[in-house]
């Protein structure tokens, strides 16, 4: 029994043993969860924030483009998009049918998802969203709202989209923003320091973020682009978006309105006026150089561009034969034909070869060398000063001026009236055209020039190539007697390229004579404009310029046969019709270059298109204080001479 | 009958309900369900029912694991009957049934090692129709049924010898070695562990259990090196985090860091229920098995964790306590090994989740979601009961008295 005894003692004294053993363990235990959970519960605090809070990039806002009366050009617009978060689909094909049944997925965007969805789960980045559709209408938007909740994994939201509210009207001065390509992101960041580099790259990725690709949106990308923020996002283990925090202090700064000079209204009108034809027209402030229209139609709906443009659709807007992507007023360069000679007689008096009162007898032709030059009057104008050579635009009467004056004199003069340089104004596209002169043609040509080509030269015809916009600054200058003045498109943003480049004054007197001319061509018997000049609007008329642009030879053949206007050939072998005018003809206030490709006649088509445009400008006082000036609009710089 | 007068437990009670006892055999199995102790019972239920409110908080958000709470209680309900059936057992049969459960459980862990299914880098499942089984599980109930048997046979006056206990050494290491092979350093950490328990409680020297310990102690280097990369890979970053070197917030070390974040945040008194930001949102990876304990840390805070174990150490200390009062040898060290075995799924799943052990993966007892564990943790307490039922019985075949 003690031997028992013992045995009993031993096992309760090790029971014992073993349950003190088990309460210092437990004891342990309970004092390292105090040590977790109280004592360092602040570091631990810390670091479960750190955890779950996530920076996100903020894209800024874009800043809008206004036109001069802060109405709206490119804007940013909330649109309805749909997206696929793969790793919430159980069958990415059935969910990408579903919502196919929804709303009008196209197949072979279908099949690109598809792939897509593959990708991101093979990169372990099925958790970011896959853009479905973007722009969604109202119906689809509302029909996939209610039925995204039965579709695991679609996500139906709202996102800021740029837009351009007035669609076509604006293209080829605005251009469009894009996704950044590689090619952009290189321009973007060139000269940059790398980190720097680095950081516009991630937020270009951003899919809400995109650049200007071309025209205004280009050149005004950082004036426009704002400053990026951050979002606080609650995220899960995943990165799974959980909710987020608003916090004011991250949150983006939004980029800088660009206001431009231009008139809506007056641009819509002037391209309404156009209809169907192709062509450009450029409206400026005679006082100021603000640019108040500018019409390159056809044109593009920058709207398409945003979101990526197809391939197809791409390839139908570049082989259109109207080439809806081609800048025309400010990009497009033709012959300025017989809107030119008011340039020749500036130089013909400026260099003095010829006076306002010489005389030219114009029986139809004209003879130099052993060739024969023709004046579009058959049977010719007769006796002809320098008054009636512009008002009936007599070809005689400038083979003679040219030939006195030369081509030297000539090309000055017009480089004075700022011909030959790109007016880029803050677009892109902007191209100088060309002044011709025997360096020129040494230079590129190898060859000397001849007289002969000085006689072309003085009727606007030859290697001469110039803008709308060139002819639109040309007009005003002589409008505005010479006043030396910049072509404006930016009224508030950055600063364009050409600021100080025309610095050239021109003779008042001269601009005098000139305006005489135009005026004649519009109110006078005999003038090649007669009928345009009243403007409708009771007392005021317009001064203006007729022009031809050949587009071929006529040949001598044809002439023979009577073929001189080419209403019975092909439309793209037909003339561009000009036109260029100021008006109110005793106080100039809007100056008009107005191009209608294959329009045949200066007079028949592009001066009444001039008029109704000038009309709607006086009428609309489309002129009127901007609404980016503070004080009242810019003081005329001949106010204070005497008259 | 000098029994009267032990320091500690006090046998008094159970000698006065003797007369009870001795008519117990004779009851209905109704009647001896209503005898049987209900607190205990209670407890255990409240803490599967917290459980399961925790794997819902936990899992809830995640895609096709929110029913997991119920998939468990569900499990619960049936081995809760299970447990109650087992606690009528009276403890001859369970004596009865040691020895062949030992055998068949051995044989099953040689299975493994020959036709097993590997999972997660080790070998430890049989496929038994569209059933997983993992035998190491079993293996922890046998092994402590089997000592029960072993040292109830064995152990007489004389019992304080040596010899006596080579026999109940090589009942644990047949098993564990069979578990260690497959590897699985956990399962045999606590195999030897309460099966020590066992051995202890039998009576072996202190001298040479002080001899063993120090021994493996000495061992540890060549255990370390006989390890899995993986296993090995878990204790360099369950030292490096001990000695307080900055560890990467990748692989195992994450784990540790994500949970030591979610249980330290959680505070005096936590973050409230489902509003865990670490437990809602993944971060701790496990967080419905193993790593529970971070939910339960975040959404409750200190004073949660704190009455969980409290909850526990009620549980163990009164089943421990049950089996000391137990007659049999049997009884005594079978209850006994039982109550080890659970203490150390719990002691071995704390200990990791709060940066004290390496990870060893070893799921919280009532509180993880699994079934093989809630299988052998309830069978535990069958037995525990079944002890406790069965305290008086003198298991005549003994040649204790």
């Amino acid at each position: 029994m003690t031997q028992d005894r013992s045995i009993e003692d031993d096992f309760t004294r090790r029971m014992l043993i073993a349950a003190g053993a088990g309460g210092v363990v437990w004891a342990g235990l309970v004092a390292r969860l105090f040590q977790l959970q109280v004592v360092e519960r602040e570091k631990y605090e810390a670091a479960a924030e750190d955890n779950h809070i996530k920076l996100a990039l903020a894209p800024p806002q874009r800043g809008s483009i206004l036109d001069r009366f802060g109405k709206p050009l490119a804007s940013h617009r909330r649109a309805g998009r749909v997206s696929i978060i793969p790793e919430q689909t159980r069958d990415a094909a059935d969910t990408l049918a579903r919502i196919a049944a929804l709303i009008d997925v196209p197949d072979e965007r279908l099949a690109r998802l598809t792939r897509e969805i593959s990708t991101s789960r093979r990169r372990n980045a099925a958790f970011v969203p896959i853009i479905v559709a973007h722009e969604l209408t109202y119906e689809d938007f509302a029909r996939m709202n209610v039925h995204a909740a039965e579709i695991p994994g679609v996500q139906v939201e709202m996102a800021s989209t740029r837009s351009y509210p007035r669609g076509r009207d604006f293209a080829h001065v605005l251009g469009y923003v894009a996704r950044a390509s590689q090619d952009d992101l290189h321009r973007l960041s060139n000269g940059m320091p790398a980190d720097e580099a680095k950081r516009l790259e991630n937020l270009f990725r951003h899919p809400d973020m995109r650049t200007g690709r071309q025209g205004m949106e280009r050149f005004a990308e950082e004036w426009l682009r704002g400053k990026p923020g951050f979002r606080k996002l609650v995220t899960n283990a995943a990165g799974r978006v959980i909710e987020e925090i608003p916090d004011d202090k991250f949150a983006p700064v939004p980029g800088k309105d660009v206001y431009v000079t231009i008139d809506s209204e007056l641009q819509r009108a002037a391209i309404e006026r156009f209809g169907d034809e192709s062509g450009a027209a450029v409206v400026l402030d005679v006082e100021t150089g603000d640019v108040l229209a500018m019409v390159s139609t056809p044109a593009f709906d920058p709207n398409d561009f945003v979101n990526g443009i197809s391939g197809a659709d791409y390839a139908l807007l570049r082989d259109n034969p109207r080439s809806p992507l081609y800048p025309r007023a400010h990009g497009g360069v033709y012959p300025p034909g017989s809107t030119f000679k008011m340039v020749v007689a500036t130089a013909a008096l400026e260099s003095g070869a010829v006076k306002p009162t010489d005389r030219v007898h114009c029986n139809g032709y004209y003879r130099f060398g052993n060739r024969t030059w023709h004046c579009w009057k058959k049977g010719g104008h007769g006796s002809v000063d320098m008054h009636n050579g512009i008002k009936g635009s007599c070809d005689v009467y400038f083979y003679e001026t040219a030939r006195r004056t030369g081509v030297e004199a000539i090309a000055a003069t017009a480089r004075k009236f700022g011909f030959g340089e790109a007016w880029t104004l803050g677009m892109t596209g902007a191209r100088g055209g060309l002044v011709p002169d025997s360096a020129w043609k040494q230079r590129v040509m190898g060859e000397q020039w001849y007289e002969g080509e000085t006689l072309n030269f003085g009727i606007g015809q030859g290697q001469l190539g110039v803008t709308p916009l060139q002819l639109a600054l040309m007009t005003a200058r002589i409008a505005s007697e010479g006043h030396s003045y910049k072509p404006r498109l930016v009224g508030l943003g950055p600063k364009s390229d050409e600021d100080g480049v025309l610095d050239a004054p021109l003779d008042a007197e001269i601009m005098k004579r000139m305006k005489a001319g135009m005026y004649g061509v519009t109110s006078e018997a005999g003038g090649t404009a007669y009928r345009s000049g009243d403007l409708g609007l009771g007392g005021p008329r317009l001064a203006g310029k007729t022009g031809t642009a050949q587009v071929r030879r006529i040949t001598m053949a044809e002439r023979d046969k009577g073929v001189r206007k080419g209403l019975n050939i092909e439309r793209e072998l037909r003339d561009h019709a000009l036109f260029v005018a100021y008006a109110p003809s005793d106080d100039p206030k809007y100056a008009i270059a107005v191009v209608v490709e294959h329009g045949e006649g200066g007079s028949s088509t592009a001066a009444p298109l001039a008029r109704d445009i000038l009309h709607f400008a006086l009428k609309n006082d489309s002129r009127r204080k901007p609404a980016y000036s503070q004080t009242a609009s810019v003081a005329p710089a001949t106010a204070g001479e005497p008259t | 009958m000098s029994r009267d007068g032990y320091t500690g437990f006090s046998r008094g009670e159970a000698r006065t309900r003797t007369a009870t006892s001795l008519s117990f055999e004779t009851m209905g199995p109704l009647r001896k369900l209503a005898k049987l102790p209900w607190g205990f019972i209670l407890l255990i239920v409240a803490m599967a029912l917290t459980g399961a409110a925790m794997l819902y908080s936990s899992a809830h958000t995640n895609p096709g694991e929110s029913d997991l709470w119920f998939l468990q209680l569900s499990r619960f309900g049936l081995t809760f009957v299970m447990m109650l059936v087992m606690a009528l057992f009276p403890l001859s049969l369970w004596r009865t049934l040691a020895l062949p459960a030992y055998a068949f459980t051995v044989l099953l862990l040689v299975l493994v090692e020959v036709v097993g299914v590997t999972g997660g880098g080790a070998q430890r499942w049989l496929q038994v129709g569209p059933v997983a089984v993992q035998p190491s599980e079993f293996a922890k109930l046998a092994v402590t049924l089997a000592l029960a048997w072993y040292y109830d046979r064995v152990i007489t006056p004389r019992s304080g010898r040596f010899v006596i206990h080579l026999g109940a050494l090589v009942i644990i290491l047949i098993p564990a070695v069979l578990i260690f092979k497959q590897p699985d350093f956990g399962t045999t950490l606590a195999l030897i562990a309460s099966g020590g328990v066992v051995i202890f409680l039998a009576g072996m020297s202190m001298r040479v259990i002080l001899g063993g310990v120090v021994a493996g102690i000495a061992a540890i280097p060549a255990i370390y090196f006989s390890l899995a990369a993986y296993q090995r890979e878990r204790v360099d970053t369950f030292l490096s985090q001990l000695s307080g070197d900055a560890t990467n917030a990748l692989g195992e070390s994450y784990q540790i860091e994500q949970a030591k974040i979610a249980i330290g945040s959680g505070g005096w008194n936590g973050k409230g229920y489902l509003a865990g930001i670490q437990s809602q949102q993944d971060y701790v990876p496990e967080q419905h098995t193993d790593f529970i304990l971070t939910v339960i840390a975040e959404e409750f805070g200190f004073l949660g964790t704190t009455a969980l174990l409290l909850g526990f150490a009620v549980i163990l200390g009164w089943a421990f306590y049950s089996a000391s009062q137990s007659r049999s040898w049997f009884g005594r060290l079978a209850g006994a090994g039982a109550t080890a075995t659970v203490a150390f799924y719990i002691v071995f799943n704390v200990g990791m989740v709060i940066g004290l052990l390496p990870v060893v993966g070893m799921p919280l007892p009532l509180i993880s979601y699994g079934g093989t564990a809630l299988l052998t943790t309830m069978a535990c307490f069958g037995l525990i009961l079944s002890a406790h039922m069965h305290r008086d019985d003198k298991l005549s075949s003994t040649g204790l008295i």
